[in-house]
């Protein structure tokens, strides 16, 4: 017999009770100043009860629900031979908590390493799989609508864009997508394929280029990653990050405005090592296809690598240039170039030029 | 002997102490499997995670040594949940199909559509939850009861919004307070009710002071400010019981806020966000062991008054929305 407090559901006030554990059943004897009483609780009518600590709380019935209160006396251990299997004593979490310390710290790492594996090869790679089998037509209609959306905060140099499209015209390229090519005003030495097909180039690069066929190795470079869906892969795992935050910790009003927002974000991506090597070897195939001094590739690595201060590039993720044009040299004497003189893409040159 | 004893035993009156009893350890050993489980279930185990929660922080909050119980269950915050996500789920396209349109009359139109419509969700959001959460806790047996109407909800909120646009948020204070006053004015616990008594002139001065205050002092008076910001909500509210009236009372200090406030920084910086388990325990520490109940207030003398009510639909609405409150 055990000594505790009776709830009966109706006030607050708790009544001294004892509590017998019968086989069946649970008999609660109370009894106030004025009046007693006893109530037979069936254990199939118990509630589940958890998470009780030097206080076992018992709640019985349909609402309002009677309950007890019992301070330990070695109620719960009793409780648990006596009862051993019952739904209402039944807890998956307490018995993970029974694990102590050391399984909950080995619970914890192995958590977090999983969630790190998920996080840097696992998501990533799913999401890029997923890219990879996104129809061309839906690609392209991503495409359009993220480039509509970033063109609004540019200027565009419409002279300057008619001579680059006269210019990749005569260029021959081959790709699944249709190439757009537009040239914004920015000073900045950059120049970045939109999923679908549009690429976009800051006429700042276009300043700097001193022989037309680092602009033919520019395109090559970004008609591979638009090729290769370098963009579409990207973009997916960003987006797939924040899915998983939001599935984690249940807020959904930030997925719809991160879809909206990644447009701004697209400028910003960042491409493994592994895919800007591949688009600058398809940079050279295109320079090697209209037969154009491969060099080209290098130079216009030499012009990117003014772009950044020395100092930051360790930490960079972006793949070093020095390394790239190293890459780059022992590629073009690897493999035989016939160079041709094209007037055709060196007249379109020069009018970009003039521009 | 035995007769004695057990009658001076009701005689005694229990005194209205409150205390937050949780360890973060043991919350941590139920985020673990909450975490491992909604992960595996890509988010449809949410509901459950979240009931489970609730009910471990219930159990651990004691109003004279007794715990509150949370009996809301995972199925029902399930169902609540799906219902939220299809509400979500309508707006989410309505501004989809705005942003891919190509007219820019129809642009406009869905976004103003999609931002309506969440407005004149949150007021929505707000009253549902207050009705299923409260009545989904209990204490000794007594259910918590939400007695609010929608519509006075609706012309709290919009007032309020209204108001705080055409002030240039001037009015935001008063809105905070009318809208806490709505809320708790409602909110009964079994036969006692609770009042709030906030004005919104003293907020705003409130946050003045704590503006200029934080600035001057680069940043180290903020945590004073946040301190404020909880002692004038929690000492503004009043309990009536029988005609008598009780005030909860905060003793939340300035400093106990900074010790507060930058452990739970540490944590969550050295342990990679996994020690939220603790920030959370250590919170409730500060909030409820902190909070004292001045007055007559008798926890014994509490009656039941309340309905069953189950509808959980806007409970996780909420939680979607980033709606915190009470």
């Amino acid at each position: 017999m055990f000594e505790g407090k009776y709830y009966n559901g109706r006030t607050s006030k708790g009544m001294p009770a004892f509590i017998t554990l019968e086989p069946n059943h649970i008999r609660v004897n109370w009894q106030t100043d004025e009046e007693r009483g006893s109530e037979i609780w069936h254990l199939s009518e118990i509630h589940k009860s958890e998470f009780n600590d030097a206080t076992t709380v018992l709640e019985y019935g349909n609402y309002p629900r009677q309950s007890i209160a019992v301070f330990e006396q070695g109620f719960r251990k009793v409780l648990e031979q006596q009862y051993n299997g019952a739904k209402f004593l039944k807890s998956n979490y307490s018995a993970f908590a029974k694990t102590g310390l050391a399984g909950l710290l080995v619970g914890g790492l192995s958590l977090l390493a999983l969630a790190i594996v998920l996080v840097v090869w696992g998501i990533p790679a799913l999401a890029e799989k997923a890219a990879a089998h996104f129809p061309e037509e839906y690609e392209r209609a991503l495409g359009e609508e993220l480039h509509e959306q970033m063109m609004m905060g540019q200027t565009i140099d419409s002279a300057k864009t008619v001579a680059l499209r006269n210019y990749l015209k005569a260029l021959k390229v081959e790709s699944d997508f249709p190439i757009q090519v537009t040239v914004v005003e920015d000073d900045m030495v950059n120049a970045f394929a939109v999923p679908g097909g549009f690429i976009v180039v800051h006429d700042g690069i276009l300043a700097k280029m001193q022989h037309h066929e680092e602009l033919a190795g520019l395109l090559g470079h970004e008609i591979g990653h638009v090729q290769l869906r370098h963009s579409t892969k990207a973009l997916a795992r960003s987006l797939s990050y924040y899915m998983l935050a939001s599935v984690l910790f249940g807020d959904l009003s930030g997925i719809a405005a991160v879809i909206v927002d990644n447009a701004s974000t697209l400028q910003n991506l960042e491409y493994s090592r592994s895919a800007e090597s591949d688009s600058d070897k398809a940079g050279l195939e295109l320079l090697a296809k209209n037969n154009l001094n491969p060099k080209g590739m290098v130079w216009l690595m030499q012009r990117l690598q003014s772009k950044q201060p020395e100092y930051l590039k360790f930490i960079s993720t972006h793949p070093n240039t020095s390394d790239r044009i190293k890459d780059l040299n022992s590629q073009v004497k690897a493999g035989k170039y016939k160079i041709d003189p094209n007037p055709e893409l060196e007249a379109a040159w020069a009018e970009l030029k003039a521009e | 002997m035995q007769e004695t004893s057990t009658q001076q035993e009701t005689t005694v009156v229990s005194r209205p102490t409150l205390a937050f009893k949780g360890q973060g350890s043991e919350l941590f050993s139920i985020e673990i499997v909450n975490l491992v489980l909604t992960a595996l279930t890509l988010g449809l185990y949410y509901p459950w995670a979240k009931a489970k929660k609730l009910q471990y922080i219930y159990r651990k909050t004691e109003l004279a040594d007794s715990p509150f119980t949370f009996h809301g269950t995972g199925k029902e915050m399930f169902i609540g949940f799906i219902k939220g996500l299809g509400i979500f789920a309508v707006l989410v396209c309505v501004l989809l199909y705005g942003w891919s349109s190509g007219d820019n009359g129809v642009k406009f139109l869905c976004f103003a559509l999609y931002l309506f419509g969440f407005l004149a969700l949150i007021p929505l959001a707000i009253h549902g939850m207050m009705r299923y959460r409260t009545s989904r806790t209990s204490w000794r047996g007594i259910h918590m009861g939400y007695r609010g109407t929608l519509g006075n909800m609706y012309k709290v909120y919009f007032t309020g919004f209204f108001l705080s646009v055409i002030t240039f948020g001037i009015y935001s204070f008063w809105f905070t307070t009318n809208l806490h006053k709505e809320i708790l004015g409602n909110m009964r616990f079994g036969s006692a009710k609770f009042r709030y008594i906030g004005d919104g002139s003293d907020l705003l001065l409130i946050n003045v002071k704590g503006y200029f205050l934080t600035l001057f002092t680069l940043g180290i008076y903020s945590f004073w400010w946040a301190k404020d910001l909880i002692n004038f909500y929690i000492d503004n509210i009043l309990i009536e019981q029988d005609g008598k009236y009780s005030r909860l009372n905060s003793s939340l200090t300035g400093s106990k806020y900074f010790v507060l406030a930058l452990g739970n920084l540490l944590i969550l910086v050295f342990t990679l966000g996994l020690g939220y388990a603790w920030v959370v325990t250590r919170t409730m520490h500060a909030i409820v062991n902190n909070c004292e109940i001045i007055g007559d207030f008798n926890p014994d003398a509490l009656a039941q008054t309340e309905e069953e009510y189950k509808n959980a639909t806007f409970e996780d609405m909420a939680d979607m929305m980033d709606i915190g409150i009470v």
